[in-house]
């Protein structure tokens, strides 16, 4: 029987200061041991404390200045220049701007009236704009659950088999239960007519759970999904759905990855 | 009604709906505690700064992957920061640091609580400086070695030139004597972090 942690060997952990076998044991266990993760959970905390000892020292006020500048940057808005003040917040009151904004709605209006063709044209755009947004939102959103998973404790990365007498395909889910949180790139060939590909989590217990549907007609799909933190999969699956999908598998497997 | 600084775990909500208020208050509450330790361990305060802008504009990118009901702000911030600090200073040994252990994140740390105020944590800081000034000098070495410089036990052996088994003991007294020091144990002192 693996012994407990001892007390004093968190601390030396928690410094980072054990080594070799010796932390490899006391991981090892507690990954299988509450009390004994809670223990080490319990000796960082301590040890991070000694931070408070090192000398005060006050960073650059240029260091706020070029994080927020960085922020303003990812964020679209403007980065340099003054902020308006005031005053010139004012000249939009301005008699002038009433009637250019008067003047500009009357021509928008008789615009209007002279040829709705103009308006339903820029409504078709307004509508393609606003998907093209939609997918700016997800692709951002993609690109952030990405960044999330790859750099967080506990991702595992399940590699997905192709099955007998389906098609040919590679694939891997990258998987944190943490943050229910899970990426799937692959390469299969595109779905056959009327039908699609679903991706599954089959949990540890409990029906399998959709992880989306595609249709790879790209060399190469990827997916990002969210599931209820905490799942532990059992395994994760492909399988040849109707198109659109279906609430649980009911074609077969092209491809499947035990998990763990 | 300009919005009042408030507890972290607000602040950090604040900033997945896009408030970067929130990140400056976070800032201003937690950057000097940050560089003082980060130009301690890297005695460089180019890297340092370099470090402290990174891991507040990695809070403001993925904010939800602090975890209020686990862990507190500060501290989650000062093990992030301390790990990067001293893959920094050791990057040419590629050491594993604890941050990068699987399946003991600083995220799975118990609730602690909340450093709110800096009168507080000015104060805790006093005592823990005034506990290791009394700490025999080599037990405090070992102790600095292995958290600010980032020494494993056998690294620690080596620069100062002790057995094995006595820096073990130096860094297990150390720890021992700061948590009688500080009643039942540091752990409910660490909670202010």
């Amino acid at each position: 029987m693996e012994q407990h942690v001892n007390p004093e060997d968190s601390e030396l952990w928690a410094l980072g200061a054990l080594e070799g076998e010796e932390k490899r044991a006391l991981e090892a266990h507690a990954r299988s041991c509450a009390p004994c993760a809670k223990e080490l959970d319990a000796a960082r905390q301590r040890v991070a404390l000694l931070a408070l000892t090192a000398p005060p020292v006050t960073p650059s006020p240029s260091v706020k200045d070029a994080l927020m500048r960085q922020v303003r940057a990812e964020r679209g808005a403007p980065v340099a220049g003054p902020a308006i003040r005031p005053r010139q917040r004012l000249l939009w009151l301005t008699p002038a701007f009433a009637v250019a904004a008067i003047v500009f709605a009357g021509l928008s209006a008789w615009l209007w009236s002279r040829d709705r063709h103009d308006l339903q044209r820029v409504e078709l755009l307004q509508v393609r704009l606003s998907a093209l947004q939609s997918r700016t939102r997800d692709m951002v959103a993609s690109s952030e659950a990405t960044n999330e998973i790859l750099g967080a404790p506990g991702t595992v990365r399940v590699p997905l088999a192709s099955q007998p007498g389906g098609p040919a395909g590679r694939a891997g889910v990258l998987y944190n239960a943490r943050l229910g949180s899970a990426i799937y790139v692959g390469q299969l060939p595109p779905a056959p007519a009327g039908k699609s590909y679903q991706l599954w989590l089959v949990p540890s217990s409990g029906a399998p759970i959709s992880l989306g549907v595609f249709s790879s007609e790209q060399p190469t799909t990827a997916l990002t999904a969210r599931v209820t933190p905490g799942l532990t999969p059992k395994a994760f699956a492909v399988t040849v759905e109707p198109e659109g999908g279906s609430s649980q598998p009911t074609g077969p497997k092209v491809l499947v990855g035990a998990a763990g | 009604m300009p919005l009042q600084p408030g507890p972290d775990a607000a602040l950090v909500e604040r900033m997945i709906a896009g408030d970067e208020s929130a990140l400056s208050t976070l800032y201003d509450r937690y950057s000097g505690m940050l560089f003082s330790m980060l130009v301690r361990i890297l005695k460089d305060t180019s890297a340092a700064e370099e470090i402290l802008q990174d891991l507040f504009l990695q809070l403001w990118r993925n904010p939800s992957r602090f975890d209020p009901s686990r862990g507190s702000l500060p501290a989650w911030l000062l093990v992030i920061g301390r790990n990067r600090a001293i893959s920094r200073l050791r990057s040419r040994e590629r050491r594993e640091v604890s941050d990068d252990s699987e399946g003991f994140s600083m995220e799975s740390i118990p609730s602690p609580g909340n450093i709110e105020e800096e009168a507080q944590r000015s104060q805790l800081a006093q005592r823990l400086k005034s506990a290791m000034a009394t700490l025999p000098p080599e037990q405090r070495e070992a102790v600095e070695l292995a958290y600010f410089e980032g020494m494993s036990q056998t690294e620690i052996a080596a620069r100062t030139g002790s057995p094995l088994g006595t820096v073990k003991s130096r860094v297990r007294a150390a720890m021992q004597s700061l948590k009688d020091k500080f009643g039942d144990g540091t752990a409910r002192q660490s909670g202010r972090l």
